[in-house]
């Protein structure tokens, strides 16, 4: 097999950043769902959660640098975390854009249930995970009961006015169930709004699709499953230089929940911090820094660009 | 060559070609353009070819429209309904050309 970054040089040059528009702090490990493809191996079981100086710095960074439009909350589930909603208070009291990686079933865990109009009075943008619109599906990768209860979470959702198009932002993001690559995002998009507005009166603004990355759990199940390498072969000819400009690391910058800095959060998940020379600590972080960085590549970035591509925004191409 | 059927074979399909390397690339620009979107799409074509390699029984075609399919979307219960459709007309098919044991018989017995 290539290695990525030479395949990504014969077609596009070394890969480099452009400057930070985005901040994406992970701001910790824990879970209240084990889903059977999740790159962070997150569970009710681990305790990694970002702390107090760790929040503090990101939020200054994001104070001191304006250039970075949009704050990216995720996890594990990020609004388990204590100080998850003076994170987002603080961030649209600055003026930026919220993103917040919401698995939907947060919502029925104990102090939780106002989330849905939480969101809505900060105007939060909520992209949650639903991989199928059919149950079994979604229920096989995320655990027994998910489906039905996320569809529950989706009209609490709507019912405060998400997803009708009315400005509040409703993104629902799909993971293939398996060691294939996801449909075409538009086609996905289609039969889903098609599905969950006939069955379950549910309407959201976009679907984004995401392709499963070679690392951690969804590994572990890859080598299982003995499907390992037929998994790689597929990442590796399906790939397609056209989404290399819109890669996520290229516009982005990652922050553990110990502070670490990352050029994506699959990178994270994969310890490798920021290149040499490069800041490496978001408490010691001047973002103009990063500004046409070069980027860290492994076999697993494969992951971002077969088809048409996949980032933390949907397909790229 | 432990069995006639191996999984690891549909990579190596192309390996026909230098028996024949023009008849093949009239064969390969013929099955890329038939399986392009058009009046159908993608989706449609790729189930069509699911129902045919059921019904043709290939092993090789099962595999590879199965995961075209997963990565169209569907799941296996679409291709429950699409297995059942082929299957079905399939019995059919059978059922029909019993009509000329029903012919011969009308034509040979008093």
């Amino acid at each position: 097999m290539t290695p990525f970054h030479a395949r990504v040089e014969a077609s596009f040059g070394p890969l480099r950043a452009e400057r930070v528009t985005t901040l994406q702090i992970n701001v910790g490990r824990k879970c209240n769902q084990a889903c059977r493809h999740c790159h962070v191996d997150a569970s009710p079981l681990r305790t990694e959660m970002m702390s107090d100086d760790v929040v503090d710095a990101c939020l200054d960074v994001l104070a001191g640098a304006p250039e970075i439009a949009t704050l990216d909350i995720t996890g594990g589930a990020p609004e388990l975390h204590a100080r998850f909603r003076e994170m987002v208070r603080r961030a649209r009291a600055l003026g930026r854009s919220v993103m917040v990686r919401h698995n939907l079933t947060v919502q029925f865990e104990p102090g939780h249930g106002d989330l849905p109009r939480f969101f809505a009075d900060q105007r939060v943008e909520v992209v949650c995970s639903l991989p199928h619109y059919l149950p079994e599906t979604t229920d096989r990768q995320r655990g027994g009961g998910v489906f039905e209860k996320s569809i529950r979470a989706l009209q609490a959702l709507n019912s405060v006015g998400y997803g009708g198009g009315g400005g509040l932002v409703l993104t629902l993001v799909s993971n293939p169930v398996g060691a294939f690559l996801p449909p075409r995002q538009e086609d996905l998009e289609r039969d889903t709004r098609d599905h969950l507005s006939r069955h379950h009166g549910v309407v959201f603004d976009h679907l984004h699709t995401i392709t499963n990355m070679p690392i951690a759990r969804f590994e572990g199940w890859l080598k299982r499953a003995q499907v390992y390498d037929d998994y790689m072969d597929r990442l590796h000819a399906a790939f397609n230089p056209a989404t290399v400009p819109g890669l996520m690391c290229r516009h982005l910058i990652s922050v553990g929940y110990d502070g670490r800095l990352f050029d994506c959060d699959f990178n994270q998940m994969l310890e490798m911090e920021t290149a040499d020379g490069l800041p490496r600590d978001v408490r010691a972080l001047d973002v103009r820094a990063l500004a046409g960085r070069a980027v860290r590549t492994g076999e697993h970035c494969y992951g971002c660009t077969a088809g048409a591509g996949s980032s933390c925004g949907g397909s790229l191409a | 060559m432990s069995s006639y059927f191996d999984d690891k074979d549909l990579a190596h399909f192309g390996d026909l070609k230098q028996h024949a390397p023009e008849l093949w690339s009239a064969f390969e620009k013929y099955y890329a353009a038939s399986f392009e979107p058009g009046l159908l799409s993608k989706r449609e074509k790729v189930l069509i070819g699911f129902a045919v390699a059921q019904t043709s029984q290939c092993p090789f075609c099962i595999d590879s429209y199965t995961q075209q399919a997963l990565e169209q979307g569907l799941t296996m219960k679409h291709l429950g309904e699409a297995m059942h459709a082929a299957a079905s007309l399939k019995a059919g098919i059978a059922l029909a050309h019993a009509l000329v044991a029903h012919n011969i018989d009308k034509k040979v017995s008093m």
